[in-house]
Order: C-alpha cells, then sequence, then structure tokens
C-alpha cells in the first residue's frame, strides 16, 4: 500500500514538475493523435456520410468490412505499415520508419473505421424527414446532405472524439512505426510500457493519469458542445 | 384556368403491392384542392409524388407543360416552385428565424431581403418576435406555424399540406385555415390532405377522395378534359405570385 501511495505522490510531483520527460511524452503523444484525427476525419466523415446516405449494391457487405476494420488488432496495422515504410518497402524512400509521420500514417489507418463506422451509425440513425425537408424547401441533393450534416454534427463529432480516444490510447501502432526515440517518437503508453518494465512505475503512473486526463478533457469538450 | 398538373398512369409500388393507381388527374394552377381518403389510401404518396420526392414507378407526371425529369439536376427547378409541408414538420436545429429563412438562403436570397421576408412570415402566422426563440423548443402548435412560415416565406407557386390541421389547437387550426383559403386568391394551387369530414365544404375547391391508392368519385380531372395550351408555364416570378406576404 505505501508502495502504491508513494508512487501516486511521485507521479503528481512529476506532473506538477512538468518533468522533460513526461512533458515530452504528452507533446508527442497528443500531436501525433490529433494530426491522425484530422486526416481519419477528413477521409472518414465524408466517406461515412456518403456510405450512409447511399444505396447501392453490396452496402451491407462495405459496412461489415468496416465493422472488421474496426476490431483490427493495431499491431497488424503496424505491421503492413511497416511493410510499406520500411526501406524494402515501395515508400522506403522516403526514410518514414520510425518517425511521427510513419506514426500518423499507422494511426490515421487504426482511426478511419472508426470515424466512418460511427458516422454511419449517425446518419442512418438520422431523422428521416431532415433530406425531405431540405430539398422540398429548395436545397440541392449536395445542400440537404450537408444540412444532414449539419443536423447530426454530435454524432459526427462523436465518431471523431471515438477515433481520437482510441489512437491516443493505443500502443502497437506507436511502438512499431515510432520505435519509441525518446524525446522524438515516444508516447504516453510506449512510455508507460517501457518506464513499467524498467520499474519506474510512479513515471508510469504519472503518464497514465495524464492520458486519462486528456480522454476525459475530450468527452468533457464533446458534453459541453452538446449541451449547447 | 390553366393546368399545372396533369397524371397519366401513374402507379407507385412497393414491391408487389401497389399503393397509388391514378389514371388521369389534372390539377388546375390556382386553385384549392382538399385529399381526403383513409389511412393508407395513398394521400401521402401522391404528395410526396407531386412535390417531386418519391418516382412514380410508372407513368407520367407532367408540370408546368413538361413531363417531369426524375434527376437531380432537372427537378431543382421544380422543387424550388413546389412546398411540402408535413403533418409532423421537421424543424432544423437552431433558432426560429434560421428554419424560416432556410430556402431563401438555398435561393441566395440573403441580407436585409431575407429578413424582411422571414420578419413578414412570422408576422403572418403570428409568430412576431419569435425569430431568436429556438425552434425545438416551441410547442406542436408554434412548430406547426413555423413550418407555415417557413413554406409561405419561400412563396411557392404549389404549396402541398399534409394534413397541416391535425395536430394543433384550435387557434393554430383557424390560423392556418384562413391562411390556406387565402392563398389561391394569390395565385398559389394548394393540395391538403384531410382527415376532417368537414373541411371539404368548409374550405370550398375541390375534392380529390382517394380509396386504396385509386380516385374514387367524380375526379378533376374527368370532369374538365384538358386542351392543348392550357398548361401554365413554369417560369420565375417576376413578382411575388402571392402578396399575401405583405397583406
Amino acid at each position: 500500500m505505501d508502495f502504491l501511495i508513494e508512487s501516486i505522490r511521485t507521479a503528481f510531483a512529476l506532473i506538477v514538475s512538468l518533468d522533460g520527460e513526461v512533458v515530452s511524452a504528452v507533446v508527442t503523444s497528443v500531436s501525433v493523435s490529433l494530426w491522425s484525427i484530422l486526416f481519419a476525419s477528413l477521409a472518414g466523415v465524408p466517406v461515412g456520410v456518403a456510405i450512409g446516405v447511399a444505396e447501392f449494391p453490396g452496402k451491407r457487405w462495405v459496412i461489415t468490412l468496416l465493422n472488421t476494420l474496426m476490431a483490427l488488432p493495431t499491431v497488424v496495422i503496424g505491421l503492413v505499415i511497416y511493410g510499406i515504410v520500411s526501406r524494402q518497402g515501395p515508400l522506403g524512400g522516403f526514410g518514414l520508419l520510425f518517425t511521427p509521420e510513419a506514426m500518423v500514417i499507422g494511426q490515421t489507418v487504426l482511426a478511419l473505421p472508426i470515424v466512418a463506422n460511427y458516422t454511419i451509425t449517425s446518419v442512418q440513425g438520422a431523422d428521416p424527414r431532415i433530406i425531405p425537408t431540405a430539398l422540398t424547401l429548395g436545397a440541392g441533393p449536395f445542400q440537404s446532405v450537408r444540412q444532414l450534416v449539419a443536423e447530426l454534427r454530435f454524432g459526427i463529432m462523436a465518431a471523431v472524439i471515438a477515433g481520437f480516444g482510441r489512437v491516443i490510447a493505443e500502443v502497437g501502432v506507436a511502438m512499431m512505426l515510432g520505435g519509441n526515440i525518446r524525446g522524438y517518437t515516444r508516447t504516453m503508453t510506449t512510455a508507460i510500457a517501457m518506464e513499467t518494465g524498467k520499474g519506474e512505475f510512479a513515471l508510469g503512473l504519472a503518464l497514465g493519469l495524464i492520458l486519462m486526463s486528456v480522454a476525459l478533457l475530450a468527452n468533457l469538450f464533446l458534453n459541453i458542445l452538446q449541451q449547447r | 384556368m390553366s393546368i399545372i398538373y396533369r397524371l397519366r398512369n401513374i402507379r407507385k409500388s412497393y414491391g408487389q403491392r401497389t399503393v397509388l393507381a391514378i389514371d388521369d388527374l389534372a390539377v388546375r394552377a390556382g386553385r384549392l384542392y382538399t385529399l381526403t381518403g383513409a389511412n393508407g389510401s395513398g394521400k401521402t404518396t401522391l404528395l410526396s409524388i407531386l412535390a417531386f420526392l418519391t418516382q412514380p414507378s410508372s407513368g407520367e407526371l407532367i408540370y408546368g407543360g413538361g413531363p417531369v425529369r426524375w434527376n437531380n439536376a432537372s427537378l431543382l427547378t421544380p422543387r424550388r416552385e413546389v412546398t411540402l409541408l408535413h403533418q409532423a414538420p421537421y424543424l432544423f436545429n437552431g433558432s426560429v428565424a434560421g428554419n424560416v429563412a432556410f430556402g431563401l438562403r438555398m435561393r441566395g436570397i440573403r441580407g436585409e431581403e431575407q429578413h424582411r421576408r422571414v420578419e413578414e412570415a412570422l408576422d403572418l402566422v403570428g409568430l412576431a418576435g419569435f425569430g431568436q426563440r429556438r425552434a425545438r423548443e416551441l410547442s406542436g402548435g408554434e412548430a406547426q406555424r413555423v413550418a407555415m412560415a417557413r413554406a409561405l416565406v419561400l412563396r411557392p407557386r404549389v404549396l402541398l399540406l399534409d394534413e397541416p390541421l391535425a395536430n394543433v389547437d384550435r387557434q393554430t387550426s383557424d390560423l392556418l385555415e384562413k391562411l390556406v383559403v387565402a392563398l389561391p386568391g394569390q395565385g398559389t394551387t394548394v393540395i391538403m390532405t384531410t382527415h376532417d369530414p368537414e373541411h371539404p365544404d368548409r374550405l370550398g375547391g375541390e375534392l380529390i377522395h382517394l380509396v386504396a391508392g385509386e380516385l374514387a368519385g367524380p375526379a378533376p380531372a374527368a370532369a374538365s378534359p384538358v386542351k392543348e395550351g392550357e398548361y401554365q408555364k413554369c417560369r420565375p416570378l417576376k413578382k411575388p405570385a402571392a402578396s399575401f406576404l405583405t397583406a
């Protein structure tokens, strides 16, 4: 019990003193995750809306495929992207392996099906009167879909937050594509795994607390928006 | 009086079930029609087809003298002349004024003119001063009035009303009735579905009665064959067809 209390005390001291190691991991984690979720949203939201609105043969199969991709283990994504960006891979010439850029690519792939799937769910659960109402008031097809997105903005925001939650908490992609390089590609999750392995429980705990706080802040932000 | 809609052998089916089968129906411009029939008789489907929101399975719909082409590019113009008001209207998230201004924004009408027309429309339905209220916080009757203002502000050539008086209080019902009856005099064609057996007599105009998706009784088209050249050409109105907004 003393060990836990002492670790928590040390963890708070590390956070309050803005320990360099902690700050670096937090900044890397947040920035890589924000870029990843930005790219995943730019692709995933339009894809989700298009699939949700359109009727086409094989729609069910596409949704099933996206559902399956949601369950992809992060290490599998890491493995595939590793094969692409490593020196022997098709993008090997860009020297992306073990860089934050490689992590962004991997985490974008990880978040995209999550954002797209939650967006599809949101569109399919939307009030069926939205598009006909917009059309009968003179909106064109694109304008009516834009209105649908505006009406579903909280659902779509939830999709983005869910994707963000997934990427900031993952270890596999960050470890395999970032390489856990101190001060460069070390994220909160890779640092927690490593420091705990080394017996630096307090540092791991400090990062864990910050990680939970970031997730909490993201959800608080969503809640505040929903209440407006 | 010219013909604005002509339906020829219109059928709408879902799978094996035919929900609408109209052999011939003509709708004259600037008239009031009450559309009656039991639940499931095809009233809402007919309105949806007339609003160009539902494509018939077969048959020909002529609007303003020309056959309707069921593709998005061709439908934009007729859709901007015809407005459908649902029984349970959907109000967009945001303010009352934002809702009423929606159709104007879609037509590129902004600024002072938009503001003036929105104010006039709200005044007309007895909701002056409601512009900044949140649309989702209105009562059922108020929401129905906002939806009516949102339709009237567009000065539509045709106004289709799906049981607009079904779920509103007496005061709202009287107000909406008064507005509906005045519209044909301003050049707007009105087709209104109703379950109230007194409405056709009280509102006047012509009656279209549907039984199991088919016209029953003397249909307006059968009583008055349409001659070539009798169609009303659809072109943008130079002036508002309806002066009801400034009345």
